[in-house]
């Protein structure tokens, strides 16, 4: 089908400005589409997915476009759905602090909102002013401050859901205590849009903290064993930080101003219990390591910074000649941490790259950012998988061009009980409508 | 061949039997599988074919495969303290008991993590690496004999979840004997995020319905530096309700903040760790706060003038660890203490958002007017987790059924203001129709979809969870 028939099909079930061909259908990252539509309502969502269903169309969703290079096999695909007109505040109930949002929200305008609450989504993802809320929870995005929060997974109590076939599907709901049923809403957190489309977001909040700060502890020596004796030491203590993140120097040089490894420790409570805590890492510090501390807003523009230092899939603009960026997200045992930021450290020399790399000791995961030519980046990836491999953890890669995507395997081996994965996928989604191709094994979906 | 020691011509049992070994791991004589009938839910009972106690993951997977192979239905049980009939064998099940898979693993302090066989009992972790100032979160009533793997099958709670979580929080990885027989291993070493769907949030509460957890990966936590425990008194249920709310509108996240009403401490105070709460006081409050040492007392400040300016008759901090566990004994035995007043008792698990306590409260007053039973309210007010328990005597003809009736009306109350029919004891038998307060017809399809992926032939745990279909009840939809 030509695309000019199915832009005519798409717009008799959508108003007419809804509906556009698709500029960059090649575009470097791929996930693209032919004919791009922007529903406004669930029910426009529903219809485009059982027109697709129905004729057999395959559909990329997209919200900000933050992970548009986090997956996928296809280039362009017949409909490239945006979530972009698709936002909004649904229901606040502030005394139960409890947000159900349109997925298509950008994740700082809600957060932005709650603050006049004093309260907040706990997550803290990357480029929260483009990613939307519903991509933070499709790709299941967590950034340090996982440690005191927890992860998606723990902050999602309901989600409604369109289903490859247009059925909307309710899971969860908007207490934060449910075990009725299936815990659906597990499924859907993290499942890259291959599942179904989340139209509401259901999220319990937590009060925004009465004070802030956050300790930056340099090594200047780059001994790996004297930051993991002071690791498992506090780690020991009963201090609670809601992060303990390990930079790697070229990220410490970038963010602290000091070229060394940087513990980033993060207290939030009431201000007492903040500086009793600060007095306590003052305390033990090591020799030879240097300290700083921001305090509230300081600590707060800290944070904006460090947001913004993974590769952003809307904003990248690629020649062939520049250099490629590429992001891996590295889960181990956590105090392996250490370990994978180190070997990411060394492999700039070795693979002739530029790495920013940072994990937490705290909960295993580690983002780590590569620049450089495209073999070389490669050659980086590999290495770093191997690494995993050898950690017995594993490794991801969560951005990377679309026609290196088909040169490595993004999502690493499959694992042992895929047929588990793929039979939900064969189940929910038998057509493979949705962001076919996108998710793990590559060929699941 | 038979079976060592085993007296029946049954083939099945005898196959069982040489599975397990010897006939010490194997019950299939009817008085031996009288204590099998039911958990803690006793409305229903139900004899199973047989009772087989496996020692490792090998011999579950082998007595799946068979039962698999032979179309034999089957279920796993823990302690069965389940509350939800989750573990009755309504098919005449043969029942995979786990209790004889009750190591520790292994203890990872520096990694926070530990690794548990499902039979191992809940506080018995807590106990193992206290010394070492660590604690496991997830902390049902029934911790002292409950089991971690019936905690990941029910997804349990507890009274300290509202700062900490449930147990799925807590789950790091599972090692699964899938209802064919296979064995897999999903978060293995227990690092987060596996790469694919999040089978482990699926398993968790699926309420034994997906798959046999045969070894639990936990995260453990390191005890609070401090902590302080608050019991407050209300002559009127409705301040104590806007006292809970206004604690967390402050800013607080309590670890804990647990409500009694009258009747309840009517019954906790007749029982065995009484504490002499007033009778004449319509509501009490038991507020935890923990945390760094330093932020206490200013929170415990807020919380004293909360109360008081909601008119709390009389408020207290615990002096010393005996007190503070004497409130918490008082608190924790709460269900059981019903027996004091009441022959029989039935107990609901239903969830509101916070905001709708004392309208909720006030229905399930109507309710028991209605019924003309009592109904005594222990809940954990901080997550609108409200436990109902409806007083009866199942030696008057009816009344089970009246009982019964007024429970579940209890959760259609719930349910009508936007909550659920179940915060942690799960669905199980008791509550499979009331699902339909909350979900239609295409999501618990939706549902049984995944069961289908998992458990294709039913033969694992069938009748629970989900109601009978086809029941024409007008749909709620969202």
């Amino acid at each position: 089908m030509i695309v000019t028939e199915l832009v005519a099909e798409l717009k008799a079930i959508l108003p007419e400005t809804q509906v556009e061909t698709e500029k960059q259908a090649l575009h470097p990252l791929g996930n693209s589409g032919k004919v791009a539509v922007y529903p406004q309502s669930e029910e426009e969502v529903s219809k485009i997915l059982q027109y697709a269903n129905t004729n057999g169309k395959k559909i990329a969703i997209i919200g900000g476009g933050t992970k548009r290079g986090f997956g996928g096999l296809v280039e362009c695909a017949d409909i490239l759905l945006s979530l972009a007109n698709y936002s909004g505040i649904v229901e606040h109930a502030v005394a139960d602090m409890v947000v159900t949002v349109k997925s298509g929200t950008p994740f700082q305008q809600l957060q932005d909102y709650l603050a006049e609450y004093n309260q907040k989504v706990a997550l803290d993802p990357a480029w929260p002013q483009y990613a939307t809320v519903g991509g933070v929870i499709a790709a299941n995005e967590s950034g340090p401050k996982r440690l005191g929060y927890g992860s998606a997974r723990d902050s999602v109590i309901g989600l409604r859901t369109v289903y490859p076939d247009g059925t909307v599907i309710r899971s969860g709901g908007k207490v934060v205590k449910n075990v009725a049923g299936y815990d659906m809403n597990k499924l859907f957190i993290g499942s890259m849009g291959t599942l179904g489309i989340l139209s509401e977001v259901t999220i319990k909040l937590r009060p925004l903290p009465k004070y802030e700060s956050l300790v930056l502890l340099s090594f200047q020596e780059g001994n790996i064993e004297k930051i993991r004796s002071f690791a498992v030491q506090f780690l020991d203590s009963m201090m609670e930080p809601v992060c303990l993140e390990l930079l790697n120097p070229s990220l410490s040089e970038r963010l602290v101003g000091r070229r060394a490894y940087t513990l980033a420790i993060g207290f939030e409570d009431v201000e007492s219990a903040v500086h009793y805590q600060e007095e306590f890492v003052k305390r033990i510090q090591p020799s030879d390591t240097a300290i700083t501390i921001l305090a509230q807003q300081e600590a707060q523009s800290f944070w904006s910074s460090f947001y913004t230092i993974c590769p952003n899939g809307a904003a990248a603009h690629y020649d062939e000649s520049a250099n490629i960026e590429a992001a891996v997200k590295i889960g181990v045992v956590n105090l392996d941490v250490m370990k994978v930021i180190r070997e990411s450290e060394l492999l700039q020399d070795v693979c002739h790259v530029n790495i920013e790399a940072h994990g937490g000791l705290g909960h295993g995961l580690c983002q780590v950012y590569i620049r450089g030519a495209a073999e070389s980046v490669i050659a980086a990836i590999e290495r770093l998988q191997a690494m995993a491999a050898q950690l017995r953890g594993y490794a991801i890669v969560k951005h990377l061009p679309f026609a290196l995507r088909r040169n490595i395997n993004v999502w690493g081996e499959k694992p042992s009980y895929f047929f588990l994965l793929e039979g939900i996928k064969t189940k929910i989604d038998p057509n493979r409508i949705l962001n076919d191709q996108r998710f793990v094994g590559g060929d699941l979906t | 061949m038979r079976g060592k020691g085993i007296h029946t011509n049954d083939p099945h049992i005898q196959a069982l039997a040489r599975i397990v070994g010897d006939e010490k791991s194997i019950l299939y004589k009817k008085e031996d599988l009288l204590a099998y009938d039911c958990d803690g839910f006793t409305v229903h009972r139900h004899l199973p074919k047989a009772v087989v106690f496996p020692k490792n993951t090998e011999e579950v997977a082998a007595i799946v495969k068979y039962c698999h192979e032979h179309n034999l239905p089957f279920l796993a049980r823990g302690a069965g303290t389940g509350l939800s009939g989750g573990a009755i064998p309504l098919n005449g099940e043969v029942i995979i008991s786990l209790v004889r898979m009750k190591r520790l693993v292994s203890v990872d302090l520096e990694n926070r993590r530990a690794v548990v066989e499902p039979g191992f009992v809940n506080l018995k972790l807590t106990n193992s690496i206290s010394d070492r100032g660590y604690y496991y979160a997830p902390d049902p009533s029934s911790q002292y004999c409950c089991t971690i793997g019936g905690n990941v099958a029910e997804n349990a709670g507890g009274a300290h979840c509202l700062k900490y979580g449930v147990t799925t929080n807590h789950i790091l990885g599972l090692e699964v004997v899938l209802p064919n027989g296979e064995i897999v291993e999903i978060g293995e070493n227990g690092i987060p995020d596996p790469p694919g769907y999040d089978l482990l949030g699926l398993l968790t509460g699926s309420e034994g319905t997906l798959g046999i957890v045969t070894k639990i990966t936990v995260r453990i936590l390191k005890n609070p530096e401090a902590k302080q425990t608050v019991l407050a008194y209300f002559d009127r249920v409705a301040d104590a309700s806007q006292a809970v709310s206004d604690i967390i509108s402050a800013g607080m996240v309590p670890a804990a903040l647990e409500m009694m009403d009258q009747t309840a401490i009517e019954a906790v105070e007749a029982a065995a760790f009484p504490v002499g709460h007033p009778k004449d006081i319509e509501a009490l409050l038991l507020i935890e706060v923990d945390g760094i040492s330093s932020g206490i007392a200013e929170q415990i400040e807020a919380i004293l003038h909360i109360c008081r300016q909601r008119n709390v008759r009389e408020v207290k901090v615990a002096q010393n660890e005996q007190e503070r566990a004497r409130w918490w004994a008082n608190r924790k035995t709460g269900f059981g203490a019903m027996g004091a007043i009441s022959p029989d008792y039935l107990v609901q698990d239903g969830v509101i958002p916070r905001s709708k306590l004392p309208e909720v409260l006030q229905q399930i007053q109507q309710i028991s007017q209605k019924y003309g039973l009592r109904i005594a309210n222990i809940f954990h007010a901080g997550d609108g987790n409200l436990h109902p328990l409806v007083l009866f005597d199942a030696e008057k003809p009816g009344e089970t059924e009246k009982a019964l009736a007024a429970g579940s009306e209890c959760l259609q109350a719930c349910a009508a203001v936007g909550g659920s029919i179940t915060g942690e004891h799960g669905v199980g038998i008791e509550k499979k129709e009331e699902m339909r307060f909350i979900f239609n017809d295409e999501e618990i399809i939706a549902q049984t979809n995944i069961r289908d992926v998992f458990n294709p032939k039913n033969l694992l745990n069938a009748g629970k969870l989900f109601p009978t279909p086809g029941r024409c009840v007008e749909v709620k939809k969202g």
